[in-house]
């Protein structure tokens, strides 16, 4: 969910331009014009909004729309968003009327923000939710704004996907196309701040904090003055996050008194609240041409993207156009002009712009402005890591995908049969004052590409299961969810399980001579033989095993089990490499640390945290395995 | 004991003292180059290259350096690039360089022997390095046009080893010699093992070629073992118990073989310590060294003691700088890793040291009055500071107790400490890295690292003290006194004197850093660090298991160190059982570790009481 505005701007040094005319701020200046309206909802409150309208009248012009609670900014009639900055420079070449609107509570928008305020399935007349401010705005725009074609597109990624998500729910008949991306869905579940109800801490007070982003500053009347945040004195987010200490120390140091922080402290469960916040409660009788678009590497909304795209297939069967695409992506990737590689992963082209030009602006074409093709556009259009190849299936997963178990051995090792020994578990002491990082590096701001780093470091603490497989004689691909399958005894009463798949490249390849920090230093030359690539790592809190509503303690050395989905993946292990599976109980200070005790833990003291020894067991009775949907 | 020069050439390549056209034209134009093989009392002869000035007008002292690296390039028409190098310097004033190839090495005949043992009461016919150097004098004095008759002799790593061994021939033409890095003890403290534990990963990546059989003179020993794996940490890890490191290296690597036999401090290492001939010695010494060498900072540090000690007549001085092995040679000295020292700190030992060393003993030109008996930079305050002994003499010497809760305190600690400890796993299969980073080399600067990767993992016990409220120098060695208690026989002890940067730390962008814009606020840094193999506690010679689960003493000494704590930072002590793949892992049980077997490696859990102790030479 988090702005990435200042981070996009390292990218737009590399301009592209178009065939016959530059498309730059002069262009701009000259072919469009600038207004800025109050919309009035259904209920009275006014939200604000800015309309670039081309000065060209000689045809109708569709509108697309995005809706925020990042800001409409800049404000002000002569000054411009950069779209020319970006490939959304193709909609202006088409004229399309550019919309974005402050939501209801942010910025120069009037009324109350609620942090993803539930969709209202009951409504009345003056009730609201984002759904209805999405109708009461395309219904003044179409009216309002001249030279329009009457046909509207929304889109938006990350909060704005949400939003997007929303704008979808409201049927308005001039709403043809919705493009949500990384639409922040669940978060519970799989989004942003929580994953399997693990606290994702770094993210959630870095978005919220006045240290952080900001977002979570005091709204009490339209402003069009920026966020102000005021940076954190500590270089080493290990440092800060393990010092500050249990969850609870953290609500002082927001700077404000922030209502959904004390919402989310009080709903450790996922109980009512949350259920009403699950954004694919709206993705029933979708009438707009949807196109779910996400990240595969994507740290905040990987899981909203694959979900809210199956849930609307789900909820809306023989639906003409509801598709997915997922690229190997950071959380907005695609929008920026370089999806070449993430951290040191390489693509083999670039992906961003081959989505931009094959994928989302041909489906705005068609359904706005009736130009092209659509039907070109798959089911699902998913980038194949390790491959390195778009691929383009009827369904997702794919039809033909056969899961198959791989087991976890004795002696570190992982193979497709069962094993034959009897009694057999590796052991270790998760110890909450010394968790596993979830990058080697130092750093203070989450590292975008941690996604894809290489998981060496991991490997070498004591407090970190390792298996693999065999050298792969063919290659593995896997396209789909996949299930960890854990046998473990703890020693106390609660316990993280993180469980990470990676793909260990060959030990003869090179050193990586791609520039990971693109504004920096021109070459970082990292040792890409036995690179130990995260395919996909997933935490799951072990108290909701049987239940998110209901956590549940573990009694201490008993055999229990943790099942639970580690997500959807597409990646080839090609031959040559190895699969891997790393297990770990920690996953710092990306997660919050589980204080080992089965307790609530949003109040849980310093005094609460304990060492806990983990066993997790591979005998031919109790298993230990992931199911891997294999495609051949 | 590495090659340098390879490393120094890259750096001056960066950044060239000297315009290289002008001064390489210049060089040639005014030097001849001969190259002659000098017989040697037993009649091998050494080969020899020898650059002189045209210009015969006056007389030139010589300065030598013997090596086992080469003095390639070979030919008379092939000049070595010193116009790429300070020495350029000696060069304006007309110096005679002389460069030899060791007894046994590339163009030289003979049989070489590694750290060849000093022959204290020579019989007629006897040879060693200082009996080599005595006849290459001699004969260089005699034979080459226009010298004056003064030598001096320096050498950087193995070089330094021949510089003390030359400095032994007490030639009455040798004046002034510079063991710089020398290699002296490979089981106490340099290269090989420090305190009786193998660096495995130097000495591997070094002998497979350096190792190899001499049979005849060559120029070329050709390449030498090349791993598949290109991670340090995953190939050691994978060769598992180091005899199948003696395995993979081949039949012909005979020093590597011999190692393995000498598992103890026995007569045949005590014969190759290079201090056991630091006696009576005539000509000026001026050691010089780096605080952050990973390879002989213990022997520049010791020569330099062990001859105050031994020969107290001798002229004898030493020079410590903030540098990774060699550094002082290169252009510049600023910075190492992510640490930068304010000024360029090689610039200014070469101009204020080495060159006026040798100008003032090998052509009484100007006055050496003012190096200082000892010259050592002091790194926190950023400073060279002056000492007429070292270590100093306002030097007082405190104990610094691990507390409960990894805390760290000046105050004497209560009775209870002798019952509280904190615990952790060492696990060999899980041995703790020595950096952060995958890497297939030793990296140059892992003495001042940021210590954060290690302090995160649960086999590394952490102690800091309080934001200090003063600076807080220590100029000396530092003590570990360590009060422990172990599951097995046999362990490890890595204790790491560390400076933690306040939280907010930024260096002044004026100063010159490695640009890799590191986040400092917080960073650890390295400031000395040290392993003992435990069953070495009481003796090297005659190693000890311990009773398991016994409390027992193991307390050593940590090379010398010139830093202070700022006030605002704090001091830090992290303990640990596993540098890995630097050292080769303790099997942990008591056992001769280069014949164990991959199934002699255990688990085991060690007690770290808290009536341990750091003992910090405070200057007053």
């Amino acid at each position: 969910m988090q702005r990435k505005i200042r981070l996009l701007a390292i990218f737009l040094m590399v301009f592209k331009f178009g065939n016959s005319q530059t498309i730059d701020s002069l262009w701009f200046v000259k072919n469009y014009d600038k207004r800025e309206e109050k919309i009035t909802m259904r209920d009275g409150v006014k939200l604000f909004a800015s309309i670039y309208t081309p000065k060209d009248h000689s045809e109708k012009h569709p509108i697309l729309m995005k809706r925020s609670p990042y800001s409409a900014a800049p404000y002000g009639a002569g000054s411009y968003w950069d779209f020319w900055n970006y490939y959304l420079k193709e909609y202006l070449k088409e004229g399309y009327i550019m919309v974005i609107e402050d939501v209801r509570g942010r910025w120069m928008s009037e009324g109350e923000f609620v942090n993803v305020r539930p969709l209202n399935p009951n409504k009345g007349p003056k009730d609201i939710d984002e759904s209805t401010d999405s109708y009461d705005t395309i219904d003044w725009l179409i009216k309002n704004v001249e030279g329009n074609n009457g046909k509207v597109g929304v889109f938006g990624i990350s909060y704005p996907g949400f939003y997007s998500t929303m704008a979808a729910a409201s049927n308005h008949p001039a709403l043809k196309a919705v493009s949500p991306q990384a639409p922040v869905t669940n978060w519970f579940i799989g989004d942003d701040f929580h994953h399997n109800g693990a606290f994702f801490i770094m993210d959630a007070f870095d978005f919220y904090s006045e240290m952080g982003s900001g977002f979570g500053t005091p709204h009490p009347e339209p402003t069009s003055a920026p966020l102000i945040s005021k940076g954190y004195a500590d270089h080493d987010n290990y440092k800060f996050y393990l010092e500050t200490g249990p969850l609870s120390n953290f609500s002082n140091l927001l700077g404000y008194p922030v209502g959904f922080w004390n919402d989310l402290y009080s709903h450790p469960t996922y109980d009512a609240f949350w259920k009403a916040r699950d954004a694919r409660n709206a993705t029933k009788n979708l009438k707009p041409a949807m196109l779910w678009v996400g990240g595969e590497f994507d740290a905040e909304d990987n899981w909203g993207a694959w979900n809210s795209y199956l849930a609307a297939e789900k909820n809306n069967p023989g639906k003409s156009f509801n598709k997915l695409v997922m690229g190997p992506w950071y959380h907005e990737q695609w929008l920026n002009n370089d999806g070449t590689h993430l951290g040191n992963v390489q693509f083999g082209s670039n992906t961003s712009d081959w989505y931009q030009q094959n994928v989302e602006v041909p489906f705005f074409n068609y359904y706005l402005k009736g130009k092209g093709d659509a039907s070109k556009i798959a089911e699902a259009t998913i980038f194949m890591t390790g491959a390195n190849e778009w691929k383009q299936y009827s369904q997702w997963p794919p039809a033909g995908k056969q899961d198959k178990k791989i087991y976890l051995q004795p002696k570190g090792k992982l193979s497709w049969d069962k094993t034959t020994v009897g009694n057999s578990f590796t052991e270790y002491i998760s110890d909450p004052s010394k968790p596993v990082p979830y990058t080697e590096d130092v750093h203070f701001n989450r590292s975008r590409e941690y996604m894809t780093d290489d998981q060496r470091f991991a490997g070498r603490r004591p407090d970190v299961l390792e298996f693999k497989t065999e050298i792969l004689n063919e290659d593995v691909t896997v396209t789909g969810n996949i299930m960890a399958n854990i046998s473990t005894s703890i020693s106390t009463t609660d316990a993280d399980f993180v469980v990470k798949l990676i793909d260990v490249f060959p030990d003869s390849l090179s050193f990586n001579m791609v520039d990971i920090y693109s504004d920096k230093d021109p070459v970082i030359k990292y040792p890409m033989g036995g690179y130990e690539m995260l395919v996909h790592g997933e935490i799951f809190r072990g108290k909701f095993r049987n239940s998110y509503e209901t956590p549940q303690p573990f009694v201490p050395n008993k055999l229990d089990h943790v099942n639970f989905k580690l997500g959807d993946v597409a990646h080839t292990f090609k031959k040559g490499h190895r699969i891997m599976v790393q297990i770990q109980s920690s996953w710092f200070p990306l997660v919050d640390r589980n204080p080992q005790k089965f307790t609530d833990i949003y109040h849980a003291k310093e005094s609460d945290f304990q060492k806990s020894t983990i066993r997790i067991y591979h005998d031919k009775v109790n298993e230990s395995s992931l199911t891997l949907p294999i495609l051949k | 004991m590495r090659r340098v020069l390879l490393f120094i050439v890259i750096l001056f390549s960066v950044s060239p003292l000297f315009s290289q056209n002008a001064d390489s034209t210049w060089f040639v134009n005014n030097y001849s180059k001969i190259e002659r093989s000098i017989p040697m009392r037993d009649g091998i002869k050494l080969f020899t290259s020898i650059y002189f000035p045209k210009d015969q007008a006056e007389k030139h002292p010589i300065l030598m350096t013997r090596t086992p690296y080469s003095c390639a390039p070979y030919g008379e028409n092939n000049y070595t690039s010193i116009w790429n190098r300070f020495q350029m310097a000696f060069a304006k004033e007309y110096y005679i360089f002389v460069t030899q190839d060791v007894r046994g090495r590339y163009m030289s005949e003979g049989e070489f022997v590694d750290v060849r043992p000093f022959i204290k009461n020579k019989k007629p016919g006897d040879i060693d390095e200082a009996t080599d150097t005595y006849d290459a004098i001699e004969w260089l004095i005699k034979n080459v046009p226009g010298n004056n008759g003064n030598v001096g002799v320096y050498g950087t790593s193995y070089p330094g080893f021949y510089s003390t061994e030359a400095a032994l021939s007490n030639h009455p033409a040798l004046k002034a010699v510079s063991p710089q890095a020398p290699v002296t003890d490979w089981f106490i403290g340099d290269d090989f093992h420090h305190k009786g534990a193998f660096f495995q990963m130097d000495g591997f990546s070094f002998y497979p070629t350096f190792g190899k059989p001499h049979p005849k003179p060559t120029t070329n020993y050709g390449s030498g073992f090349q791993t598949k794996i290109k991670d340090n940490y995953e190939f050691y890890l994978q060769q598992g118990a180091i005899k199948n490191l003696d395995r993979i290296i081949g039949d012909s690597i005979k020093f590597w073989h011999e190692l393995y036999k000498h598992p103890n401090y026995d007569s045949w290492w005590k014969e190759r310590n290079a201090r056991v001939g630091l006696y009576h010695v005539k000509p000026a010494m001026l050691w010089v060294g780096g605080l952050f060498d990973a390879e002989d900072l213990w022997g520049a540090w010791n020569t330099f003691k062990a001859t105050d000690k031994q020969s107290p007549e001798t002229n004898n001085r030493i020079v410590m700088g903030p540098w990774n092995h060699g550094r002082w040679g290169a252009n510049d000295a600023s910075f190492l890793g992510n640490v930068r020292f304010g000024s360029n700190t090689s610039a200014w030992y070469q101009q204020h040291i080495i060159i006026p060393f040798f100008d003032y003993y090998l052509m009484n030109k100007g006055d050496i009055t003012n190096i200082s008996k000892a010259t050592i930079f002091e790194t926190g305050t950023n400073e060279w500071k002056n000492y007429d002994q070292w270590p100093p003499k306002n030097v007082s010497y405190k104990d610094l107790y691990l507390d409960p809760h990894h805390e760290l305190s000046f105050a004497s600690n209560n009775a209870t400490a002798k019952n509280t400890f904190d615990e952790y796993i060492s696990d060999p299969e899980h041995p703790v890295p020595y950096t952060a980073d995958v890497h297939e080399h030793r990296t140059i600067e892992y003495m001042s690292d940021d210590q954060r990767f290690a302090s995160r993992r649960p086999d590394v016990l952490t102690y800091q003290t309080n934001l200090l409220t003063d600076d807080i120098s220590l100029a000396g060695p530092v003590v570990a006194d360590l009060m422990t208690s172990i599951s097995n026989t046999d362990a490890d002890f890595v204790v790491k004197l560390i400076d933690v940067f306040p939280d907010d730390f930024v260096y002044d962008k004026q100063m010159k850093g490695n640009n890799k814009d590191y986040p400092m606020g917080g960073y650890q840094m390295l400031v000395r660090a040290e392993i003992m193999r435990g069953k070495f506690r009481n003796s090297f010679e005659t190693p000890a298991p311990f009773v398991p689960n016994k409390k027992t003493e193991v307390k050593y000494e940590l090379p010398d160190v010139s830093h202070t704590f700022k006030k605002g930072h704090r001091i830090m002590i992290q303990i640990q059982s596993t540098w890995f793949p630097l050292v080769d892992r303790n099997p942990q049980q008591f056992i001769n570790i280069y014949t164990a077997n991959n199934s002699d490696y255990k688990k085991e859990s060690i007690k770290i009481y808290h009536d341990s102790k750091i003992i910090l030479p405070i200057i007053k």
